[in-house]
């Protein structure tokens, strides 16, 4: 005969804890991450080469200005070259201090120079 | 007797204290080091274009020195023209941007605080010159169109990595 009250429930369902987003949420949760990842990745190597850009300007403003200074001083180096040539040379005839090998008016600069 | 050495390999600095011929006639250096140049840099090529421009067509024509002297001349007045304005109107903003440029290894990005201070301040102070200069404004050439200057933008990538 059964108890009174009847038999306990019988369990056939199986008792597992939930484990957590499907592999699908996960999956698409991880995509996403990346794909916004990528994104900001993108964004950074616009603004990288756009800084890049700011620095090229900047030095390019920049090249009159140190290349005039550095004329000026090649020009003083030459003259004060140009000058002691003439003096070693003062007695030779038909020498021109300065003059190129080449029959060719296109500016050269010094292939040596002679530190004194 | 002097002899020959290689320019590059010398033991000792390559110096010659003869000074230029009198016939040329003299100018200051600017004597700016990097950071100042380089925080200035914008402003000069805005405002030292003209100068600029007729300087590097003359070097185009020809690359000798003694060629462009009197061209190299008007540049460096200019550039000192310039800082010495910049040092009068905005002397406090200059030497904080230069000195930040000066600690973030000459990187403009870490110092956009003070630049944008100095940015300001030029734009203000020196307004009367940008009609006549094409704008004491920082612009970068070559920006995409539509884009903002990357100066400009208000939450870079690249900035500082402390806050």
């Amino acid at each position: 005969m059964p108890p009174p009250g009847g038999f306990e429930a019988v369990q056939y369902k199986r008792n597992l804890p939930l484990r957590g987003p499907s592999g699908l949420a996960i999956l698409g949760g991880v995509t996403a991450l990346c794909a916004y990842g990528f994104y900001r990745v993108g964004k950074g190597n616009i603004e990288k080469r756009e800084l890049q850009r700011e620095k090229t300007w900047s030095r390019i403003h920049l090249v009159p200005l140190l290349l005039a200074e550095g004329d000026r001083d090649a020009f003083r180096r030459t003259q004060a070259a140009l000058e002691r040539e003439r003096e070693i040379m003062k007695d030779v005839k038909d020498w021109e201090a300065g003059k190129s090998v080449y029959n060719n008016p296109r500016y050269r600069g010094a292939e040596s120079i002679v530190v004194l | 007797m002097s002899t020959f050495h290689e320019g590059a390999s010398s033991s000792q600095p390559y110096k010659d204290p003869t000074p230029l011929p009198a016939s040329i006639p003299k100018v200051k250096e600017v004597g700016a080091t990097s950071a100042p140049l380089k925080s200035a840099a914008f402003f000069f090529g805005a405002y030292c274009k003209e100068y600029n421009e007729d300087f590097m067509l003359c070097k185009g024509e020809n690359r000798d020195p003694a060629h462009c002297l009197k061209e190299g001349r008007r540049v460096t007045r200019c550039a000192t023209d310039l800082i010495t304005k910049m040092r009068e109107n905005c002397l406090q903003q200059f030497e904080e941007h230069w000195q930040c440029l000066e600690l973030n290894n000459q990187e403009y990005a870490p110092c956009r605080k003070p630049e944008r201070v100095l940015n300001k301040c030029m734009f203000e102070k020196l307004a009367c010159f940008s009609l006549a200069y094409a704008g004491l404004v920082k612009t970068i050439p070559g920006t995409p169109a539509g884009q903002t200057p990357v100066h400009e933008v208000e939450k870079p990538f690249f900035g500082r990595m402390q806050k």
